[in-house]
């Protein structure tokens, strides 16, 4: 088994995207539990590549290529969970905001949130904070991932925020914010619950949020 | 040497003779709101009519003080050019492309009249006021996208991205080249308009790409795009780029457009001798969030560090108290 596992793992570091579905057929085929799959081999990869990204070891184009290669590995495997959606650690609605129409981030983010066993409903780009607060009304999401390329469309996060609290709907989900022109700092000062400063740390912070669920 | 705005920046960008205080300027846009009321030109007017995008730039120079005055605030002007479909925004928001027209790596078609299609010609004719207007005075800055901010426009970043993730090297290099003769063509352009000094942005940031990416797919287009271009060129890339700063300088280029996560005092250390460093005032932070005193204490930083050409480190958000830009110019007249 620990060699289907490992095969695994390093296909999905490596982005050997034409081979992975092969690699957890054959692993299914052998008898590995699918969900050891997903989490020891699909998500611990992508934990391997989050951190490879974060120390500058590898980059976007390389991360993309991994996140591609897990979801297919992903797609062979769901369908053999048993309980189906009942397994998923929680709903993320994920957005980049307002103006803004730049999506790698949050496309990455969302792929990692889902290989983590999330359900992720991705808005798209270019979202109005009205809009936002009326899909959160209606989804009821556990959190809120808002990501902003720009320093020009940055501020509309703080406005994402008010909206929820207008609404009286801040307490009922955790904000996660993120994107390049975005740190810590802002991320405190507009009142967000959290700030992931790259795709691994916003997948630890939704992990951290969901395992604090009652 | 005359002491004016124009021949300070020019000396700083090409390692001449400092004068009596050093160059404050503006490679990437300082449209915010407050510039475009002094001004009385708004967004999307000062991206599609020459006449308002003139004035915005003078302003720049007449209102806060900088050396310098650029009238390209957009990033897409090439690509609206090259047939994406751009929504040009409005007052609180820059214009973005819509559409990727060559998502699928199909061959770029270049108009006969690209220099003439609406978007380039604005650029070209404000730079023509410009120097009508301060010419040899003030320091006039163009700017153009190169080949691989172009692809993200083209075929779509992530698009872009996942092809030289996957290693396709042939559909990579072939649009890259294919855009090369639209920057060479359109930077030329802009200095037989008027332009001074030409800012080539090519956004192979840290962000998106690694130093190795650049090194095999943008260096050797940006020494060819350098030798066959008819002036003085600042290289625009953002994000931290303390991992290719010896790459960029490489480039045939005179300057390097730099963001304050690069440590300035490391930056004039490791490539000052051979390229002249611009920019370095944090946007995010110091000119949105700050106070002028914040502003002025980094501009100080830079000047200390010995920084050519200080200002902005890349385009300011439309936010920026306008107060905050006024802070680098008063730092930089307090001399070296």
């Amino acid at each position: 088994m620990a060699d289907h596992l490992q095969t695994i793992r390093d296909a999905v570091i490596g982005g050997k995207h034409g081979e992975i579905k092969a690699l957890v057929q054959k692993a299914l085929e052998a008898g590995v539990d699918p969900g050891t799959i997903i989490n020891d081999a699909l998500i611990a990869a992508m934990d391997v590549v989050g951190a490879d990204f974060g120390t500058g070891r590898i980059f976007v184009p390389e991360m993309l290529v991994s996140a591609v290669t897990m979801k297919s590995g992903l797609e062979v495997v769901k369908p053999r969970l048993a309980g189906g959606e009942s397994r998923f650690r929680g709903t993320v609605v994920m957005a980049t905001v307002k103006g803004d129409l730049h999506d790698i981030g949050k496309n990455l983010v969302s792929m990692m949130l889902e290989g983590a066993g999330f359900k992720v409903m991705d808005l798209g780009v270019d979202l109005s904070a009205e809009k936002l607060v009326d899909q959160v009304k209606s989804i009821r999401p556990d959190i809120l991932g808002l990501s902003a390329l720009l320093t020009t469309t940055m501020p509309q996060m703080q406005r994402v925020i008010g909206a929820l609290k207008d609404q009286g709907l801040r307490d009922r989900v955790k904000v996660l914010v993120g994107g390049a022109p975005v740190d810590r700092n802002f991320a405190e000062k507009i009142g967000a619950d959290g700030y992931g400063a790259n795709a691994a740390e916003a997948v630890a912070l939704a992990r951290r949020f969901a395992a604090a669920q009652p | 040497m005359k002491l004016n705005p124009r021949n300070l920046v020019m000396s700083a960008l090409l390692g001449g003779r400092p004068g009596p205080r050093p160059a404050v300027g503006n490679p990437t846009s300082i449209a915010c709101h407050g510039l475009m009321e002094k001004a009385g030109v708004f967004f999307p007017e000062a991206h599609l009519n020459a006449q308002a995008m003139a004035e915005l730039a003078l302003a720049g120079h007449a209102e806060i003080g900088f050396d310098t005055v650029m009238p390209e605030y957009s990033v897409v002007q090439e690509a609206a050019a090259l047939g994406a479909q751009v929504d040009w925004g409005d007052r609180d928001q820059m214009p973005d492309v819509k559409n990727f027209p060559n998502a699928d790596f199909s061959d770029i078609v270049i108009p006969a009249d690209f220099l003439e299609k609406p978007s380039c010609r604005v650029v070209l004719d404000a730079l023509s006021i410009l120097r009508r207007q301060v010419g040899g005075r003030v320091a006039i800055i163009g700017k153009v996208m190169g080949p691989w901010t172009m692809s993200y426009h083209m075929a779509g970043t992530q698009n872009f991205l996942l092809a030289v993730g996957m290693g396709e090297r042939d559909k990579v290099t072939k649009m890259l080249r294919q855009l090369v003769p639209v920057t060479i063509a359109f930077i030329n352009a802009q200095f037989a308009a008027g332009a001074d000094v030409v800012v080539l942005a090519d956004h192979a940031t840290r962000n998106l790409v690694g130093p190795y990416h650049y090194k095999e797919y943008l260096l050797p287009i940006h020494q060819e795009i350098t030798a066959q271009v008819g002036g003085p060129i600042i290289l625009h890339v953002c994000g931290n780029c303390s991992d290719r700063l010896e790459l960029f300088a490489e480039s045939g280029v005179d300057a390097y457009h730099f963001e304050w996560q690069v440590d300035a005092k490391e930056a004039v250390r490791r490539i000052g001798s051979r390229v002249s460093l611009a920019g370095n005032i944090n946007n995010p932070q110091t000119l949105l969030q700050g106070t002028p005193e914040d502003v002025y204490r980094q501009a100080r930083y830079a000047i200390e560090a010995g920084v050519h050409l200080i200002g902005p480190e890349c385009a300011i958000p439309l936010s920026t108290p306008i107060e905050n830009l006024k802070a680098i110019a008063e730092a930089v007249r307090s001399g070296f």
